[in-house]
């Protein structure tokens, strides 16, 4: 792969993770939070495959990619299913509303 | 097939199965059905652990390879998989009673069983991806452990908190692998640490996997979700949390910077900083607590950082002594906080729970305690004095190891940070001595008075840990066996020693 591919990937990997923390910092509803970070999530996989394409490596990269698919998945469905639970006890996804542990 | 990977095995293959127990047991109106699956297949567990055990003794690290997979018990497996299967079992035992009244005990059981094998795997993770998905292991099933009690908008809160903050931190880790990856074009840690010299990319890698496992050691500033989650989750998932997943956290990050030692960074120096900013914080926000379990949760920063110094002393000075210091204290902070978070979470159960109100366990609700709960205002007491470093208990001797190991390098600048943590540790005392005292010289609260009597089955894991709190304390050579090899693998793999 040409190094200029692999700077525009990296690019695109610093952008999605970017993207995704900004967006965990900016909403404030609890299923965008999660779409922030599965955003983020996306950019590190993006980097992986880039990672096992520049090492000359591609099927290793692209299987840890297929592997994180997995284990994330796991993730953001936790994560839904707690916001279904804070929508059902809190009445609302709002995370402000998430603020009565303090110090 | 090795004794280890039947230590792997076990408790992985037994969680669906305890899930599933659970669940014939709620047809059949045996409801408690989960709980002694868990505890028979923690127990279970036990046997290939002293296989593995009397194997390591025997011929040293044992490895595994699975395709191209490898995984290796050395001595910080061993450690880690003693205190998470010695913690998980009194765990589980301990919970019987303390979640019998609860929803969702087929659940409980089978995350806890899981979460101890995958801990147990971490250890043994010989690259780093395979060490990441173990990581995320263990936080998917304390996730959903944090957040048991689902209906509760305080757990929920906390699970969210803790699922948001790793998550973003496991991004991290992610890419610094795929940096590490792109450069070595391997994920071996002995095959990296080969490799890596000090350019931008393994520098940005290094940075990544400080703030991605930081999270999961809750590292200041990376702590936030701590107190919360160790507070809200059930409390013999708080012991677990407290004693040994953040423990595990620390492993994993030592492992994934152990790759990474040929960066000549220096990388003893961040971990005692890290240290030294962990003790501060943790301490100065547990002075402040009025809640029993959050005190509790705060003062694992101060301890974590503990741990941080001795293991940093190691790395930075191929001090032998450091190491083992700070893999002791991980051992003896494993036994001390898992004890005060059972003995406080019997009481919040006797107090709270038993009554069926989810509120938080005061300081002001412990008056009186010892004159209704002896046994359990002793063990608390105990626990918390050892926490404090108080002689001849477990904690004074696991800081006193990290304290002399960092004066034995005659270095001015380590000499400070050692006095810094005896200064720390005192001032430690001044959040833990008011709950001995509240509990032996006030006159007895309201809610004592009306709490529910203690089940035996709650109070024999109390027992257990209080002997080994007082006996690890009087004979620190008993866990030498542990710790040693620990520490000198420990430190084999940063190139020292």
């Amino acid at each position: 792969m040409s190094a200029s591919a692999l700077h525009i990937l990296l690019l695109g990997t610093l952008a999605l993770i970017g993207v995704g923390l900004y967006g965990l910092l900016a909403v404030r509803n609890l299923i965008k939070v999660i779409v922030a970070l599965q955003i983020m999530v996306k950019g590190a996989l993006l980097a992986l495959v880039m990672a096992g394409a520049a090492a000359g490596q591609p099927n290793l990269g692209q299987s840890l990619a297929a592997t994180v698919i997995v284990a994330d998945t796991v993730v953001a469905v936790v994560g839904l299913a707690l916001a279904v639970q804070v929508r059902r006890y809190v009445g609302t996804l709002d995370v402000r509303a998430l603020s009565s542990l303090k110090k | 097939m090795t004794a280890f990977a039947w230590l792997i095995i076990v408790p992985l293959a037994a969680s669906p199965l305890v899930y599933l127990t659970g669940q014939w047991g709620i047809r059949r109106g045996h409801p408690g059905a989960a709980r002694w699956a868990g505890l028979i297949a923690l127990l279970a567990a036990w046997v290939p652990f002293t296989q593995a055990a009397a194997g390591f003794a025997a011929n040293g690290t044992a490895t595994l390879t699975a395709g191209a997979q490898m995984l290796a018990l050395d001595g910080v497996s061993l450690l880690l998989a003693a205190l998470a299967l010695g913690l998980g079992t009194l765990v589980a035992l301990y919970s019987a009673a303390y979640m019998a009244a609860d929803d969702g005990q087929d659940k409980y059981y089978a995350m806890l069983v899981l979460l101890v094998g995958v801990m147990i795997g971490l250890g043994c993770a010989t690259d780093l991806f395979n060490l990441w998905l173990w990581f995320e292991g263990m936080a998917i099933s304390t996730y959903l452990l944090v957040a048991f009690y689902r209906t509760q908008p305080a757990s929920l809160e906390a699970g969210v908190k803790y699922l948001v903050q790793s998550a973003v931190g496991s991004v991290f880790v992610l890419f610094g692998i795929a940096l590490v990856l792109a450069q070595t074009g391997t994920l071996t840690l002995g095959e990296i640490a080969a490799q890596a010299t000090l350019t931008p990319g393994f520098l940005a890698a290094g940075a990544l996997f400080v703030i991605g496992f930081g999270v999961k050691v809750a590292a200041a500033p990376m702590h936030t979700w701590l107190p919360d989650a160790h507070a809200q989750a059930p409390s013999g998932i708080s012991a677990m949390l407290s004693g040994v997943v953040i423990e595990a956290g620390l492993i994993a990050l030592l492992r994934a910077l152990s790759a990474l030692a040929g960066l000549a960074l220096p990388w003893g120096v961040l971990l005692m900083a890290f240290g030294a900013l962990n003790m501060l914080v943790g301490n100065l926000m547990a002075l402040r607590q009025q809640q029993v379990k959050r005190l509790l949760a705060f003062s694992s920063l101060s301890h974590v950082g503990y741990m941080l110094i001795g293991l940093g002393v190691a790395v930075y000075a191929g001090e032998a002594a450091g190491a083992e210091g700070g893999l002791f204290h991980m051992l003896t902070h494993g036994l001390m906080k898992g004890l005060a978070f059972l003995a406080a979470g019997a009481l919040l159960w006797a107090l709270h729970l038993a009554r069926g109100d989810h509120g938080a366990l005061t300081i002001d609700d412990l008056r009186g305690a010892a004159r209704r709960y002896p046994l359990i205002a002793l063990a608390l007491s105990a626990a918390v004095l050892a926490l404090g470093g108080l002689p001849p208990l477990a904690g004074f001797m696991s800081k006193w190891q990290i304290f002399q190991a960092g004066a034995a390098t005659h270095e001015t600048a380590l000499l400070l940070v050692v006095i810094f943590a005896g200064l720390n540790s005192v001032l430690s005392l001044a959040y833990y001595a008011p709950l001995v005292n509240t509990m032996y010289r006030r006159e007895p609260s309201e809610a004592v008075l009306a709490g529910a009597p203690v089940p035996a089955s709650m109070r024999l894991p109390l027992i257990v840990l209080l002997l080994a709190v007082v006996i690890v304390g009087f004979w620190p050579g008993l866990l030498a066996g542990l710790t040693g090899p620990a520490g000198a693998a420990l430190l084999a793999a940063f190139g020292g020693g």
